[in-house]
């Protein structure tokens, strides 16, 4: 094998395929990058639960295909002058990087013991702009569950009802829904996709109306960018029934100014420290304004924000965090914030429209 | 004005409880024994008959055949001593709604203030041991002080059918001339330690240099220093706040085990009452802990965090992964335990989407929970069970 590309593409690439290498395993190959030189120039990572594929442009003078120790390969890459880089696999496996007046030469494996990415039977496969769906997994992902006890809950819900996308995450306290019709697929179907590969997702989709193409068999989805390629394991079991779970009635509703919100529910938190985790803020919900207190060994915090008010009149404990989390993520002006009681749940919507639906459960006051 | 607290105890409670239901057993030396078929079963309750010829608590059944040749030995029935404590708890419940049940057969309470309706306090005891007598046909202890630890050491003055007062001035003269082993919160260990440091008498204990008992016992040291001295200002509190604030369970093996799924069964039968427990108490834990201690007497604690939780499913789960993972076949198991820890308080807590009445969620599963604890409530601990644990009653537990 011998390639010659770009520093800055060929460190990209690197960068983008380890989020699928394990950075510590017993087997030795898994911490390394698959580099292969054919019709094109390819790298791949693969930890078992994920893998990523990434296309990189090179001048490819010999095919091959050896694989390279992740970290040290991506260490000695970003270091590099900004210059062509020359890749070379000689006799022993080893393999020599060349780049204006640096050289090194590492020992590689031979890649026949490096897993297959399994190939995936085209089941089910939707298109969706890149940016979108990042938007979608970026806004739910923070409440994907990470208590071990509920595998399932791990991974967030992506469902294709034939129209409409759904990606759902619940963490047992809240839930976090995204719902989309800007996207093109052949038919139903549900899938959960364990929520480490879509924090890696996240970072690998661009931020450029491009398309992606979403295939899931059973047991794999596939999200195939053209040039780059993630693949997941889907987790098994059933996913909460989530319909079932989000109130349509409520005592209360308010539609609110969603800087405002967060604004003073971050100042009103500043009152909960480490210590006293678990304590709530207040809301005490009024005719034109909501009032958010909070009261612990250090002080305490008054905040009065204006709204509109639709019912009954209101007080209820919240998690500050639970409620930062969705403000900042939300990107419209106003929100609608709608009450059931004080210990049932609370649900955050657009004001117009229906792309998401954030529901919250309360602290016992 | 001062407090006043009564201790109740109810004397010889399981041998008493079964002289209650045959009156046989009456004027005859008698004990209920762990296991009256084999020589080695232990006395669990003598009656006072059995008891003048030395028969006492713990002895082997042969060791009390040959002290009292005419005994006679009855099986334990825990479910009926459970009834007839519920009985008397719903008896001294008349008196005063602020009880503290310490163990089946004794319960402090605050009687303070109640003098009006029953008069002195030695007249109300009188009144309480009466009708104890008199509507349940058993006999019981009654210490009365102001605090709980002088009532329960007052208690333990004058049994059967006794009643004793010790006030706080009176502790130099009843209370310090006792061996320190007699002081309530004092067991086998701290005695043995105390000896050491040249404190034989409650007495010594009270007048002991604070500086040396903390260095010796930690704030433990503090804590008997002041019981010593008479002072106990804990409340008596239907659900008293422990300072391990962990609810746990444990029990010695018949026979040492080596296989898995008996030990999940037991596992099972425990999960199960420290359930029952942490949702009588409204309290749920974060954490599962487990103990394994083997035929070599080593013994492993192994724990996982989880939500909080007092479901016995819950429970239970955790700890059944937690023995799988750290079972070896190959090594004898005398004892399992298991505990939930790290204990919240529930009424100041975040509220859970599991928690919702809905499909799939702990709200059935708390519900079908609860309706068993009611069960076993009303008609009795054998009443319901889960199916799993019916091999149990076969091969028959050594109990802790």
């Amino acid at each position: 094998m011998k390639v010659i590309c770009q520093k800055e593409k060929l460190a990209e690439g690197i960068n983008v395929v380890q989020k699928a290498v394990s950075s510590k395993s017993n087997i030795q190959i898994l911490e390394g990058i698959l580099i292969e030189a054919g019709d094109n120039f390819k790298m791949t990572g693969n930890d078992l639960e994920l893998a990523v594929e990434c296309f990189v442009d090179a001048h490819i003078e010999r095919p091959g295909a050896i694989v390279i120790n992740s970290r040290m390969f991506g260490e000695i890459v970003r270091r590099l002058p900004d210059s062509d880089v020359l890749i070379e696999l000689k006799d022993n496996n080893t393999v020599t990087i060349e780049c204006e007046n640096s050289k090194f030469n590492l020992k590689g494996i031979l890649p026949e013991g490096f897993p297959a990415i399994p190939e995936i039977e085209k089941k089910n496969s939707f298109k969706i702009d890149q940016m979108l769906l990042r938007d979608m997994i970026r806004q739910t992902l923070f409440a994907v569950c990470l208590d071990e006890n509920r595998p399932i809950l791990m991974g967030s819900l992506m469902e294709y009802d034939g129209t409409t996308l759904n990606i759902v995450s619940i963490d047992g306290y809240r839930l976090a829904l995204r719902r989309t019709t800007e996207c093109v697929g052949e038919k139903p179907f549900s899938v959960v996709v364990p929520g480490k590969a879509l924090n890696e997702l996240v970072k690998i989709l661009e931020a450029e109306p491009l398309e992606v193409n979403v295939v899931a068999s059973d047991n794999h989805i596939l999200f195939d960018m053209g040039t780059r390629k993630v693949q997941s394991r889907l987790l098994e079991g059933k996913f909460l029934n989530y319909a079932g779970i989000i109130p349509n009635e409520f005592e209360t509703r308010l539609s609110v100014r969603t800087k405002e919100l967060l604004s003073a529910i971050e100042r009103a938190a500043l009152m909960i420290t480490s210590e006293d985790r678990g304590h709530a803020i207040k809301f005490n919900v009024n005719e034109e304004r909501l009032v958010i207190t909070s009261s612990t060994a250090i002080g305490d915090a008054h905040e009065e924000v204006p709204v509109e008010m639709d019912g009954k009149k209101l007080e209820l404990g919240f998690n500050p965090r639970y409620l930062t989390d969705v403000l900042k993520v939300v990107e419209d002006e106003f929100i609608e914030m709608s009450f059931t009681t004080n210990v049932g749940p609370s649900v955050i919507r657009p004001v117009e429209g229906r792309d998401y639906d954030y529901m919250v459960m309360p602290v016992r006051i | 004005m001062g407090r006043v607290i009564f201790l109740v105890d109810m004397n010889a409670f399981y041998i008493s409880c079964e002289m209650s239901r045959n009156p046989e057993l009456k004027g005859r030396p008698a004990a209920v024994a762990g296991d009256p078929e084999n020589r080695r079963g232990i006395i669990l309750a003598a009656n006072y008959d059995a008891r003048k010829y030395a028969v006492k608590t713990t002895m082997t059944v042969n060791e009390a055949r040959k002290l009292c040749p005419g005994i006679v030995l009855v099986p334990p029935d825990h479910d009926f001593y459970e009834l007839k404590s519920r009985e008397v708890m719903k008896l001294l419940s008349e008196f005063t709604p602020v009880i503290q049940q310490n163990s089946i057969d004794e319960a402090w309470l605050d009687v303070t203030g109640c003098g009006a309706l029953f008069g002195e306090p030695v007249e109300m005891a009188e009144k309480i041991m009466n009708r104890i007598l008199n509507e349940l046909d058993l006999w019981c202890s009654i210490g009365i002080s102001e605090n709980k630890f002088l009532a329960k050491m007052a208690s333990e003055m004058k049994k059967p059918l006794g009643i004793t007062e010790v006030w706080l001035k009176d502790v130099p003269q009843k209370i310090w001339p006792l061996p320190v082993g007699k002081m309530y919160g004092i067991g086998q260990q701290t005695e043995k330690k105390l000896s050491e440091l040249a404190i034989f008498t409650i007495g010594d204990l009270a007048r002991a240099d604070i500086k040396v008992l903390r260095k010796n016992f930690g704030r433990y040291g503090e804590e008997i220093h002041r019981l010593a001295n008479g002072l106990d200002f804990s409340e008596v509190t239907e659900f008293p706040q422990h300072d391990s604030k962990s609810i746990s369970r444990s029990t010695t093996l018949k026979n040492d085990i080596t296989d898995l799924d008996f030990a999940r069964t037991i596992l099972l039968r425990l999960a199960e009452e420290v359930g029952e427990e942490a949702r009588r108490q409204g309290c749920k834990g974060k954490t599962v802990s487990i103990v394994i201690k083997y035929s070599d007497f080593q013994s492993i604690t192994r724990q996982k965090s989880i939500m909080p939780t007092y479901l016995t499913k819950d429970i239970y789960n955790t700890g059944a992964a937690l023995l799988e993972e750290n079972w070896n076949p190959h090594r004898p198991v005398r004892l399992l335990g298991i505990a939930l820890a790290n204990i919240t308080d529930e009424n100041a807590r975040q509220l859970s989407i599991f928690d919702l009445p809905g499909e799939g969620a702990n709200y059935r599963t708390e519900r079908l929970e609860r309706a068993m604890d009611e069960i076993r409530l009303r008609f009795g601990k054998g009443k319901i069970t889960r199916a799993k644990t019916l091999e149990l009653n076969k091969k028959e537990l050594r109990k802790k």
